[in-house]
This record gives C-alpha cells, sequence and structure tokens, in this order.
C-alpha cells in the first residue's frame, strides 16, 4: 500500500515540477511542494493505519456544544 | 492578470447552478426534518436560498468582473482580506470533501460494497482535475449536457412512479412543528439553495454580468422545482420511509416496476448522482485551487490541482467517523457552520462596500 502510494506521489511530481522548474514559476513550486508534502505525509498516515482527526465530526461536537443543540 | 481566461454566457450559468444545486441532493433529500412536509420545507428553503443569493449577487454586481478573493482585498485591505478569504477557500474545500465523502458512502452501501472508497474518490477526484485543469468554460459545456439529460430522468422517474403515488401519504399538510419546520426549511436553504455562495468565484467569468443576478435566480427557482418534485413524490411513494431513510429518492426509484420489463431504474438514479456530483465537486474543486492561486498571486492555478485534489480525497476519507456523525452533522452542525461562510462574508463584504464607497473610481479603482 505504502509502495502504491509512494509511486502515485512519485508520478504527480515528475508532472508537475520539471515544468514549474523550466518556466522558473517559484512561488506555484514552493506552493506545490508544500501541498505535496502535506498529502504525502497525511496519504502515508493513513496507509499504515493511522486514525486522522474527524474534522467534521470535532466541527459538529464544537457547535453542538456551544448551541445546546 | 486573470488566471481564468474563459467567459460562460449567462445561459450557462443557470444550467451550471441547476446542476451544482441538484448535486448531491438528488440522491439525499433536503428538509428530511420536516417528515412527510419536506416539500413545503424545501419551498421556504428555496426562498430562504433565492434571499441569500440576492446578498451575494449584490456584491458581485458593485465589483462586476472581480472574485470573492479580489473583493476581499479591496474591501478589507490586503492582510485582513487575505485572511477572510483563506476561510472561504477552506469552506469550498471542505464542502467538496463532505460532497465527496456523502457520494462513496452511498456508492460503498448501495452500489460497490467490495471496492474500496479510495479507488472511487481518486477515479472521480482525477476526472473533476481534469475539468478544472481546462477551465471554467468546460466545466459550464459539461453541465448543458449532463444537466438536461439528470432532469429528464428525474421527470420520467415521476411519471413512471404515478401508480405508486399515495396522496393520502403528504396528508395532513403542515402537520409537524412550526419552529421544527423552520428548522428544516434552514437545514434545506443552507444546502442545497445556499452553498451556491460558491460561485462567487466564478460570477466574475460570465459575459454579461449585469444578468449575472437573474441568471443565478433562474437557476436556483429552476432546480429549486425539480427538488420540490422529487421531495414530495418521495414522501407521496414511501411514505414514513422517506423520512427515516438517508437515500430516498434511489428507494423509490427501486419501486419502478413496469410489467416486469422495466425494472432497476435506481441505476439511473446512481448515474444522476455521479453526473451532478462530478459537476457539485468540479465547481467547489475550482473555486478552491482559482482562490488559493489568488492569494498567492499565482501566474497559474493549474500546478496546484493534482495536490489540492489528493488533499480533498484524504479530507474525504477521514471527515466523519462514520455515516451517523456525517448525517448528525448535515442535520445539527452544519446549517450554523454555514451562515458564517453563506451569509456572514458576503453580507458584511457588501455593507462595508457600501459605506467605504468601495469601488471607488479615483484612485482606488477595480
Amino acid at each position: 500500500m505504502i509502495a502504491l502510494v509512494l509511486m502515485g506521489f512519485g508520478i504527480v511530481a515528475l508532472i508537475q515540477i520539471p515544468g514549474l522548474v523550466r518556466k522558473q514559476w517559484w512561488r506555484e513550486l514552493i506552493c506545490f511542494a508544500f501541498l505535496w508534502f502535506m498529502g504525502l505525509i497525511l496519504s502515508v498516515m493513513i496507509a499504515i493505519g493511522i486514525k486522522l482527526p474527524p474534522i467534521s465530526t470535532i466541527i459538529n461536537k464544537s457547535i453542538t456544544g456551544m448551541f445546546g443543540i | 492578470m486573470s488566471l481564468e481566461k474563459g467567459k460562460i454566457s449567462n445561459f450557462q450559468l443557470s444550467v451550471l447552478i441547476v446542476g451544482f444545486t441538484l448535486g448531491s441532493s438528488v440522491i439525499i433529500s433536503p428538509g428530511q426534518g420536516a417528515g412527510h412536509d419536506a416539500w413545503i420545507a424545501v419551498a421556504v428553503g428555496l426562498i430562504e436560498g433565492l434571499f441569500i443569493a440576492w446578498i451575494f449577487t449584490a456584491v458581485v454586481k458593485q465589483f462586476k468582473d472581480k472574485t470573492i478573493i479580489e473583493i476581499n482585498s479591496l474591501v478589507y485591505g490586503k492582510f485582513l482580506g487575505k485572511c477572510i478569504s483563506v476561510l472561504f477557500i477552506w469552506y469550498l474545500f471542505h464542502l467538496g470533501a463532505l460532497v465527496l465523502n456523502s457520494y462513496i458512502r452511498f456508492f460503498k452501501l448501495e452500489i460497490y460494497p467490495a471496492t474500496p472508497k479510495t479507488v472511487g474518490l481518486l477515479l472521480l477526484m482525477l476526472v473533476c482535475a481534469s475539468t478544472v485543469g481546462r477551465g471554467i468554460e468546460v466545466l459550464a459545456r459539461c453541465s448543458i449536457i449532463l444537466v438536461p439529460l439528470t432532469t429528464l430522468v428525474a421527470i420520467s422517474d415521476t411519471f413512471l412512479l404515478i401508480p405508486h403515488i399515495d396522496l393520502n401519504n403528504l396528508m395532513p399538510i403542515l402537520d409537524v412543528p412550526i419552529g421544527k419546520l423552520l428548522l428544516a426549511s434552514h437545514g434545506a436553504a443552507s444546502f442545497p439553495f445556499a452553498e451556491t455562495v460558491a460561485f462567487l468565484m466564478v460570477l466574475a467569468f460570465v459575459d454579461k454580468p449585469e444578468k449575472g443576478p437573474s441568471a443565478v435566480s433562474r437557476g436556483l427557482l429552476m432546480a429549486g422545482f425539480i427538488l420540490i418534485m422529487v421531495v414530495a413524490r418521495n414522501a407521496a411513494v414511501l411514505g414514513q420511509m422517506a423520512a427515516i431513510t438517508n437515500y430516498s429518492t434511489y428507494l423509490a426509484a427501486q419501486v419502478i416496476d413496469i410489467g416486469d420489463i422495466l425494472t432497476r431504474v435506481e441505476s439511473l438514479v446512481a448515474i444522476n448522482l455521479i453526473a451532478m456530483g462530478f459537476i457539485k465537486i468540479s465547481v467547489l474543486f475550482y473555486g478552491t485551487v482559482l482562490g488559493l492561486a489568488q492569494v498567492f498571486n499565482f501566474r497559474s492555478y493549474r500546478p496546484i490541482i493534482l495536490p489540492v485534489g489528493i488533499l480533498m480525497v484524504i479530507l474525504a476519507l477521514t471527515n466523519t467517523e462514520n455515516t451517523f456523525d456525517m448525517i448528525d452533522f448535515a442535520n445539527k452542525g452544519y446549517p450554523i457552520y454555514a451562515i458564517s461562510f453563506q451569509i456572514g462574508i458576503p453580507l458584511i463584504t457588501l455593507v462595508i462596500a457600501k459605506l467605504r464607497k468601495l469601488p471607488q473610481t479615483g484612485g482606488d479603482k477595480v
């Protein structure tokens, strides 16, 4: 599973990075690299079975607690 | 430099709004909290939705060819404007993940129980990413083909269900307490009608911006009538079951059986969900990447399409712990959570723009 994730992210990087470097779009490259890295870390965490916090459930609990619904 | 070169017509905008509003509502009926009066809740929700649309289209009317991100920078100043823009982009991103989540939960439960969720999500996301990369014009053209087909299926399903309709299931009318009805109506307004606030990222690319507000209203009215028809039909066919099941449209379509020849029509409902879900996710995805690109002054939004798409899939996978949590969020937390984005940001922006007499024609020219 982790190998598949790494392969997928490798393909995405291969598609995007050469073009951005050629055009010297450094701002876009930094943002791409940040989002890509965040996605990679989270995907690997999911692949090895680490449970990520359920964001909508947290928002729901905060709102229902705040308004006493 | 504009990040989007394409222009869409007002008719395309209306059709896109119909597709967006039908989105996941073709399968998850809005206004369920009102029981068999859900169709009344949807009708009242449509009126509230039209009012919210009037607010956000007034913002665009004021600033013509600007998206909400550019408008925020002008109204609140660079730093605060970008902070508010990031909040709005979060809403689009989160909503996109919620639609993906409801889409994949339906498919896992009803159609492909053995297929891993990730596979379905990635396939849909790839199609959406490809469309978003080609710009708003391509998305609008897709909606011109897909929305009439979906409408046709919804209308033909209703005709085919006529033998199973029992109007007694809709009686007595206005049986639910008014408070409960209003709560369900607000729920129906926040999902799906007011979600069209996402079009604050699209309205700048309409070829005749002065007619944009009427195109939005036309789209909402059309989608509203289809939804009222579908919700009333589901309640009339399924009775009490319509209020307790999550996928009443799918369940109602399962009843269709014309002489043992025309059966399993529910597959068409599932196809509708893919088509309308694709339009809704693509619009939200487009708004997210275009918004991010405008906040960070990029030369194109295309480089961030794939990583943002992957993050949306991850959020869709981890959004809620189970289906119960998702429905609880949709019924309780979401209508309050969404108010700040659907009414708060556009209304405050409009008021401040009016007070500051923006856009100015002198130095602060837009």
